[in-house]
């Protein structure tokens, strides 16, 4: 039988052999960390601590502004040096919360198991708790996980997606996750599965990671209680991208412009998961998480559990450094990831990986030779080509009427133009424009 | 321990890319068409060799001198799709033409063809074949001067008398004299110079397909609808009309189904859009080839698709996921 999968996408090289098989090391925790206050989706959290104060690991340091939106913890005890402004990746300002760690409250403090009785758990305490511990998707994406858990009354949700497709190219941290934290990951799925009921839980994954599809295959015996599908997927970009993973699995189609509660489905990537999980039995805020350091340029690719605020200078220096010819840094993957001009980033709860790239393309753009290989590549089905030229034309109103706002920008057009066009960005001003000036 | 901490280079996402550049597309047609303009030497002697050189050279000249003249970077040339309009000109053109016209319309199709609209992307029509137009309207004699080629494949088919000058299909259409398939297949009849031997042209097409540089659908609706609408009058009156075969053989079908009613620019981007190209163009064909002043209507079938691409272009737009366009569809 061929392997599930969606139409159109595209089929970038995996590069994924620097650190598929590197196990999870955890990131020493460095003197100073920066923590930005604005890591999701929606409007940036207002502290609650200010200069001077003293925190301990998982106080919390702001508290979620409105309901899109999402407190943040501290990863450590310290105390706190002071409230910076400095950009987030992609270039927006933000407040950051410099802390002076306290090494050894930070290394005394442990977050304990808790007995919970899951039959009791409901689905308020299960999105409560969520927002308690801060818990936004890990995907990239960052949505708030709790507003994603809370269906509206008339929707009828009856189906979990665990999102381990992993279809960046480089990124292997869902991958190790899933290898290394397995039961933990069916055990928080059951705690949502208390609350929620689903019909089934479906956890996706590329076929190119047999051995986390194996990983959830054994364990998924002592799990019988729940409604399990292990699905292995097709190898294709981007099959993790939320719209085409529902394709994929349940055959539903998510409406433009809609959410995928409308289809009675949630997809959660397998971190969010795990972080959902530590707040469920450990009481643990989300403070950590995985991140591949990876690409020709570091000298020592890893995937490390690196505490949320670790400046990416010390992660750099914990891959022992990186090679003098770097000439792009890129935070998340190489598809959707955003350039990075220096190393004076920390990372967040949406960082999956940092690239270090030495030979970057940045091939000028030649005229479109209407190949129509964009138009192949669209997931979305849509006519990249043209929303690109009625953008660079400043022709809003026809890239709207060809639903240039249904592109959540995968990259896959402008991976393979041969014209080298940076659809993407055009796209990307279209959509800011209409959005700007309400069109 | 690197100390390099800042200034490294910021574009928007994607940061990865598939190897594919216009550059190695245009390459990739020129060299799949590289044993059909073998056999073209050998059918038809060293001179045509010349012409090759002539035609591209000029090709490129042109475009170098037209960017020149517009203050652009003329080092465009170099993507190669001015190399390839002057070796599909020579293609499409009889054996006996003159370097000097071939050079003429080479500068034709590039500056009227191409260089005029705004140079390439910009273009509507084929610009191989404006050139080719250019001629056959300014110089109708020269243009229809064929000669047979030599007998490479004698040991095949009929083997046709070489003394045979005119083309099989205003052979068919003006003196009622049909030409065994077999020959045509193999290219030993009297045609254009790269045209004549559709085995090589087939090779090179197929490969086209294989490395998806051209879609099926637009090849196939083509030569179907030929095939097709010949077969049906045919078969209403096999004394006056060739047979389907015939009509797929001659003519420059075989290279125009591949190599220009496919030109990336000048035909329509989706699928559905190639698709309605090819049935439109083939069915011009068969008009002008029963019912026209004109023996052959390969070229005008295309260039008149060509004017319609944009219309074409407008009315076939995708169906964007989850739209209700595309819900009524799935359910349909």
């Amino acid at each position: 039988m061929s392997l599930l999968t969606f139409k159109k996408g595209v089929h970038p090289p995996s590069s994924k052999e620097a650190t598929a098989a590197k196990p999870i090391e955890r990131a020493p925790i460095p003197d100073t960390i920066l923590v930005p206050l604005s890591q999701h989706l929606g409007a940036p959290s207002k502290p609650v601590k200010s200069r001077g104060d003293e925190v301990t690991v998982g106080e919390q340091l702001s508290e979620a502004a409105s309901k899109i939106s999402a407190g943040v913890h501290s990863p450590v005890a310290g105390k706190i040096k002071k409230l910076v402004d400095k950009p987030l990746p992609g270039g927006k300002m933000a407040q950051y919360v410099e802390i002076t760690v306290d090494h050894e409250a930070t290394e005394a403090h442990e977050f304990e198991r808790q007995d919970i009785d899951l039959s009791t758990l409901d689905r308020k305490t299960v999105t409560s708790r969520m927002r308690e511990a801060g818990i936004v998707g890990m995907g990239g994406a960052t949505f708030p996980t709790d507003v994603k858990f809370s269906p509206p009354p008339t929707a009828t949700l009856d189906t979990l997606i665990i999102n381990g497709v992993e279809c960046e190219p480089y990124l292997t941290c869902d991958h190790r996750l899933m290898l290394e934290n397995t039961r933990e990951l069916l055990e928080g799925c059951r705690a949502l599965h208390a609350a929620y009921n689903f019909e089934a839980i479906y956890i996706g994954i590329e076929s190119n990671k047999p051995d986390a599809v194996e990983a959830f295959e054994k364990e998924a015996a002592s799990f019988a209680d729940l409604p399990l599908r292990v699905v292995p997927l097709a190898v294709k970009y981007p099959q993790g991208a939320e719209k085409m993973l529902i394709k994929a699995l349940t055959g539903r189609t998510v409406p433009m412009g809609g959410l995928p509660l409308e289809v009675g489905v949630i997809v959660s990537n397998v971190q969010t998961i795990f972080a959902t999980y530590e707040a469920f039995f450990y009481n643990k805020p989300l403070i950590e998480r995985v991140v591949t350091l990876s690409g020709a340029g570091v000298n020592s690719p890893k995937n490390v559990r690196a505490a949320v605020g670790t400046p990416l200078e010390h992660l750099v220096e914990f891959c022992d450094g990186i090679s003098e010819d770097v000439d792009k840094v890129v935070v998340g993957g190489p598809m959707t990831g955003a350039a990075l001009p220096t190393l004076d980033y920390s990372v967040a709860k949406g960082t999956s990986g940092f690239l270090f790239f030495t030979e970057a393309d940045y091939t000028p753009e030649g005229p479109c030779i209407r190949c129509g290989r964009c138009v192949s590549a669209c997931p979305m089905n849509l006519m990249p080509l043209k929303l690109a030229a009625y953008a660079k034309a400043e022709k809003f109103e026809d890239a709207k009427a060809l639903d240039v706002n249904a592109c959540f920008e995968c990259g896959s057009c402008a991976f393979g133009c041969p014209a080298k066009i940076d659809i993407v960005a055009w796209i990307r001003y279209a959509k800011n424009y209409i959005r700007v000036k309400g069109l | 321990m690197s100390t390099r901490s800042e200034g490294f280079i910021i574009t928007s996402s994607p940061h990865v890319f598939a190897s594919t550049t216009t550059q190695r597309i245009m390459l990739a047609v020129i060299v799949t068409l590289i044993p059909a303009a073998i056999m073209s030497v050998l059918y038809f002697g060293a001179r045509v060799l010349l012409l090759y050189v002539v035609s591209i050279a000029a090709s490129m000249a042109t475009e170098a001198v037209v960017k020149i003249a517009r203050g652009r970077d003329w080092r465009s040339i170099t993507d190669g799709s001015a190399a390839l309009t002057g070796l599909l000109l020579v293609m499409v053109l009889p054996p006996t033409i003159s370097p000097v016209l071939v050079a003429l319309a080479s500068v034709v199709a590039i500056f009227i063809g191409k260089e005029v609209f705004g140079g390439l992307g910009a273009n509507i029509f084929n610009p191989a074949l404006v050139g080719r137009a250019f001629l056959s309207a300014s110089y109708p004699v020269q243009i229809t001067n064929y000669t047979a080629p030599r007998p490479v494949f004698s040991f095949l088919g009929s083997g046709t008398d070489a003394a045979t000058s005119a083309t099989p299909l205003s052979a068919a259409r003006f003196e009622g004299v049909r030409v065994d398939n077999l020959d045509l297949f193999f290219g030993q009849i009297g045609g254009s110079i790269g045209e004549t031997s559709t085995l090589f042209l087939l090779i090179g097409g197929i490969a086209l397909l294989a490395m998806r540089i051209i879609n099926w659908q637009l090849v196939v609706s083509y030569l179907g609808t030929v095939f097709a609408l010949g077969g049906i009058f045919y078969l209403i009156d096999p004394s006056t009309y060739p047979d389907p075969v015939f009509h797929l053989l001659s003519g420059g079908l075989v290279i125009a189904a591949f190599y220009m009613a496919t030109d990336m620019v000048t035909s329509p981007i989706t699928k559905v859009g190639q698709a309605i190209f090819g049935v439109g163009a083939g069915i011009i064909v068969i008009v002008i080839r029963l019912f026209g002043g004109f023996p052959e209507g390969v070229m005008y079938s295309i260039l008149l698709m060509n004017a319609v691409t944009p219309i074409i272009n407008r009315y076939t737009n995708t169906t964007t996921f989850g739209s209700v366009e595309a819900q009524q569809g799935e359910s349909a």
